[in-house]
């Protein structure tokens, strides 16, 4: 994919959705960008921020998603196109200020549109979250793209909604969007030029109380929904009368196509497409519904659609269409998670009482057995050489020796593992963003209902300043007994390496200040200790010792190892690693697998046939740590020599 | 045989935990701390050495008895013995900083000039006062160990942190549950560890019973600064007291009041003297600054032999009082702790750990 600022107007490329979206941006003149990294947005931003310079454009990452909406809002207001692009939780954290902000609009300004991504299934999130709900929370227009040129397309459109209603504006797209790529045909680039000035006396600036901005956002949304009736982004095909008629959106509408297809009702099914979710484009959705008394929702997460046009048609009264209302609510369609076409053969067989059989049960035999014989099995847990693996070994192993049933929070990210076997299960608390931090804070405060367990808090560097300084402050200020370990590994290592403070380097590439968590919590006068978590000894009774170091209110300890796979990007591994089959004990008393069996690093693998282990050298990194885990010296490591630095030695010694 | 999962459910969350350190140190899973076992994983095997060298898991005694002495254990008041004698250290600094006569510091430096071993696992108890098994390899580091402190301390752990292909030759010091454990790892040889045939000498302290180190330091602590503690000494009966002293003073306490932080697990233990140990050694009865020696094996022997023939100890013959009161102590102790057994079990054929002919439990119940 070349970058997305290409000039081809008419030219049909391969883009990513999240690319598509930035194109739309792009095309519709955006000057302003900002966004915090979240799967599944988060390469909307470096899209964008990648030709920030030569289109005239400021990218960020921001420190939260609160921050890149008022950044976004400001520069809205201030007259330059601006969007803010978060994941769901994300829109959580920018929730707050949403909420006051659309009784502003963008004050005379220009467009300002809120990308939210999606997670149906929760696949890469904490929860499973439907952030259609918010627009319907905060009255604003909100379009769902249903593939790659729409998700262009709308994102365009929205700008100059956003810029005609002077409100702000949404875009929900699931992870199937924005994480699958199409053809996308390009339109033309915005040639805005990008002027900030702030009107002290705006000229649409309408004075008035919260309940006349509230009123007024009510007549944005019935000018949307006029627009909505005619919009090209809903759709109809199938006959029509159908004895079956499919309500859908976002990938939902391709999963429905296809299923139809597949099925060959093409001529008894048909599939309205909304891409218009709220407000409802009313007077078109009652139109289809008198098409057919058999109505089908499809859509990730909640019943959004399903309960809205139930509501719709219930307002008609006895002469409305009142078809037979199928989804969620009627058990047709799963309550949760990711949706496939399968899901939507199942309920359209269910309905229409067909027979149907995906693939013969077989060929699914066939490809379970080669499965079974092929494919590793591996468990959820952390990358090859990641130094949280290493913390949570130290973590573990202190918890353990301090023997006061002490436990640790965990936090978004990588710190989820820590809940897991890849964190060896120290973590029995997860939350939002900053919870790592908050949860300690409240825990480390019972001490005076009879808690004494040590609480060892968990936030990652880059959720540390994203929300972890705020619970940091609490505790200090009430002097809470806990502990916060910050897990800093350089990077935002989940979500694609993105920089931050602690990193220095900006979203355009440039050198920014850089901030060190120690510098911050040295700052509040507390205890700070800085370890290497690959020191697993010195981290250890570093632990076993802040823990006891107790009366004095939190304490911080910084676990500092570069992510391995950031470093790996760079450089060749640092060591050469392999397993002395002589001196591994295996199952034998003295070991039992300790390596791949508690360690479980996906380096290391175990053979069955030779009863040792070995490593994976595909997936090792070479980092070394296995060499320190295991209890008989059987793994050895030595000093990799990269080939460039033979050559370079051998000039030498010319 | 059992395992780790075993050991912890029967022995550790039962209290009846010595802390030898058999267990401890040999895999990636127990290890001791701060005066306890700890799991840090769960081992899935079915039989580990952990379980099997436990002195507190099934304890054949008569095999013991016969792999040490060729002989059976006769449930005699002191054990086996070739004689019972008293001794004290010629050296005037090695009895300055011994707990009695010195003679263990004495017995060690010798066996090292002469050979015999080249290193010794001994308890050292630290700044904070806290025991610490240590493996001294030269005679100063034998005399930092010297003096006791009446807590229990996971030697072994130390003797399975040994490189397997270790061949220095070894002196092992410990209290009667250690040396039991010691014994039976020496009779079931272990895996994948140091050699116990390196093992050349195991000298046994007399124990009526250890303190928990926790409990007991906090108690210390609400009088003491434990860095500034000297020396602790609990005297011979009737005494019934224990001396702390300080740079500055002596502070004597009410044994009762130390008694509440014994190891629960002293209750159930029938050896007063280290009875499988080569050389037994304890305090003499009103005679201050000597030692009681229990010389058992033909090892034992020799050193004692060749540290009376080289002036190292003086030897003096046991008064026949002395020897009757040892012996009335070590039968009370093995009396009680079967009885407490038998309390526990509540069946005089089930005594926990120990392994024991029928014939046997009934002349020490008597």
């Amino acid at each position: 994919m070349p970058d997305i600022d290409i000039d081809a107007t008419g030219k049909t490329v391969m883009l990513l959705g999240n690319e598509a979206i930035a194109r739309g941006a792009l095309e519709a003149g955006v000057g302003f960008v900002a966004s915090y990294p979240g799967t599944p947005s988060s390469e909307i931003l470096p899209a964008l921020a990648k030709v920030a310079k030569r289109r005239g454009l400021y990218a960020e990452w921001s420190i939260n998603e609160m921050v890149a909406m008022m950044n976004a809002a400001a520069a809205a207001m201030s007259g330059i196109r601006a969007m803010a692009t978060m994941k769901q939780n994300g829109t959580n954290v920018a929730m707050d200020f949403l909420a006051t902000q659309v009784r502003w609009g963008v004050r005379g300004g220009a467009g300002l549109v809120l990308v939210n991504c999606d997670d149906p299934g929760g696949r890469n999130s904490p929860n499973e979250q439907d952030t259609r709900s918010v627009a319907k929370m905060l009255d604003i227009p909100m379009l769902e793209p249903g593939d790659f040129q729409e998700a262009k397309d709308m994102t365009r459109w929205l700008f100059d909604l956003s810029e005609e209603l002077d409100t702000l504006v949404m875009l929900r797209a699931v992870a199937k969007i924005s994480h699958t790529s199409g053809n996308v045909t390009l339109g033309e680039l915005s040639s805005r030029e990008h002027r900030a000035s702030f009107p002290l006396d705006p000229p649409r600036m309408v004075a008035g109380g919260s309940l006349n901005a509230h009123a007024r956002l009510h007549e944005k949304l019935e000018k949307t929904r006029e627009k909505y009736e005619s919009s090209p982004f809903n759709r109809y095909v199938g006959p029509d009368k159908p004895e079956l008629l499919i309500i859908a959106c976002g990938a939902s509408w391709l999963h429905s196509m296809e299923a139809v297809r597949l099925l060959g009702l093409q001529d008894r099914v048909g599939v309205l497409k909304l891409g218009t979710i709220w407000p409802l484009p009313e007077k078109l959705v009652v139109k289809h519904l008198a098409k057919s008394d058999k109505v089908l929702f499809i859509e990730e997460v909640h019943p959004f659609l399903e309960g809205n046009v139930m509501e719709l048609a219930s307002s008609r009264g006895p002469t409305g269409p009142h078809p037979f209302f199928y989804g969620k609510r009627s058990g047709h369609i799963p309550a949760f998670g990711e949706l496939n076409p399968d899901a939507v053969i199942q309920a359209v067989t269910r309905i229409m009482d067909i027979a149907y059989q995906s693939r013969p049960s077989e060929y699914s035999n066939k490809v379970e057995a080669a499965a079974k014989e092929e494919v590793i099995l591996r468990i959820g847990t952390l990358c090859p050489g990641c130094p949280h693996r290493a913390s949570y070994w130290a973590i573990h192993k202190a918890l353990k020796l301090d023997g006061r049933d002490g436990f640790a929070t965990s936090d978004n990210g990588c710190m989820s593992a820590g809940l897991g076997p890849g964190g060896f299960f120290v973590a029995k608390t997860h939350g939002a963003m900053g919870a790592g931090a908050g949860m300690a804070d409240g825990f480390g405060k019972l001490g005076q209902f009879g808690l004494s367990q040590p609480v060892l808090g968990s936030v990652g560097d880059s959720t540390f300043f994203h929300a972890g300084i705020p619970p940091l402050i609490n505790a200090v200020w009430n002097r809470s007994n806990m502990i916060l370990i910050i897990y800093d590994n350089s990077a935002t290592a989940m979500t694609g390496f993105q920089p931050h403070p602690g990193t220095g380097m900006t979203a355009m590439g440039a050198q920014g200040q850089t901030i060190t968590p120690e510098d911050i919590c040295r700052s509040l006068g507390i205890r700070v200790e800085i370890c290497d978590p690959f020191e697993l000894d010195k981290t250890t009774e570093t632990l076993l010792d802040v823990m006891r170091d107790e009366d004095h209110g939190p304490r911080v300890v910084i676990m500092r190892h570069e992510c391995e796979l950031q470093r790996a990007r760079r450089e060749t591994p640092p060591y050469l690693v392999y397993v002395d089959a002589e001196k591994c004990l295996g199952e034998s008393c003295g070991c039992d697998r300790l390596c791949t069996r508690i360690f479980r690093c996906p380096g290391l693998r175990w053979n069955e046939k030779t009863g040792k282990a070995e490593i994976d050298e595909v997936t090792c990194c070479g980092c070394g740590l296995c060499v320190d885990v295991c209890p008989q010296g059987a793994i050895v490591r030595e000093v990799a020599v990269s080939e460039e630095k033979e050559l370079q030695e051998e000039i030498v010694g010319r | 045989m059992k395992g780790c999962k075993e050991l912890i459910n029967e022995v550790v969350n039962q209290n009846l935990c010595c802390l030898c350190g058999a267990c401890a140190g040999s895999c990636p899973y127990l290890v001791s701390y701060k005066g306890r076992i700890v799991k840090l994983d769960d081992c899935t095997l079915k039989e580990g050495q952990c379980y099997q060298y436990c002195p507190r898991t099934l304890t054949d005694m008569d095999a013991l008895s016969q792999h040490v002495f060729g002989e059976p254990y006769r449930g005699d008041a002191l054990g086996t013995s070739k004689e019972v004698i008293m001794a004290r250290s010629t050296n005037e600094a090695i009895r300055a900083k011994a707990q009695y006569g010195g003679t263990v510091t004495t017995l060690l430096s010798l066996a090292m000039t002469e050979g015999i071993i080249d290193s010794a696992i001994l308890t050292r108890t630290n700044a904070d006062k806290t025991p610490n098994a240590t493996l001294a390899r030269n005679k100063q580091e034998i005399l930092d160990s010297a003096g006791s402190n009446y807590m229990a301390c996971s030697i072994l752990e130390t003797y399975n942190h040994l490189p397997e292909d270790s061949v220095d030759k070894l002196a092992i010091v410990g209290m009667p549950c250690q040396v039991i454990a010691v014994t039976k790892m020496r009779k079931e040889k272990p895996q994948h560890r140091s050699s116990t045939d390196n093992i050349k000498l195991v000298l046994g302290l007399f124990c009526t019973w250890a303190l928990d180190q926790n409990s007991f330091h906090r108690f210390l602590k609400t009088s003491f600064n434990l860095s500034s503690i000297t020396k602790m000494d609990i005297p011979p009966p009737p005494a019934n007291r224990i001396d702390v002293y300080t740079d500055s003073s002596r502070v004597s306490l009410p044994l009762e009041q130390v008694r509440e932080f014994t190891m629960p697990t002293c209750a159930y233990c029938l050896d007063m003297t280290s009875e499988f140990a080569d050389i037994s050694v304890g305090s003499v009865e009103g005679i201050e600054g000597w030692n009681t020696i229990i010389v058992r094996t033909v090892s034992g022997s020799k050193l004692i032999e060749m540290a009376r023939k080289q002036g190292k100890l003086e030897i003096d013959a046991l008064p026949a009082a002395n020897l009757a009161h040892l012996k009335e102590a070590a039968l009370n102790k093995k009396k009680r702790a079967l009885g407490e057994i038998i309390r526990r079990t509540g069946d005089k054929k089930k005594l926990l750990y120990l392994d024991l002919a029928p014939s046997l439990v009934n002349k020490l119940l008597d």
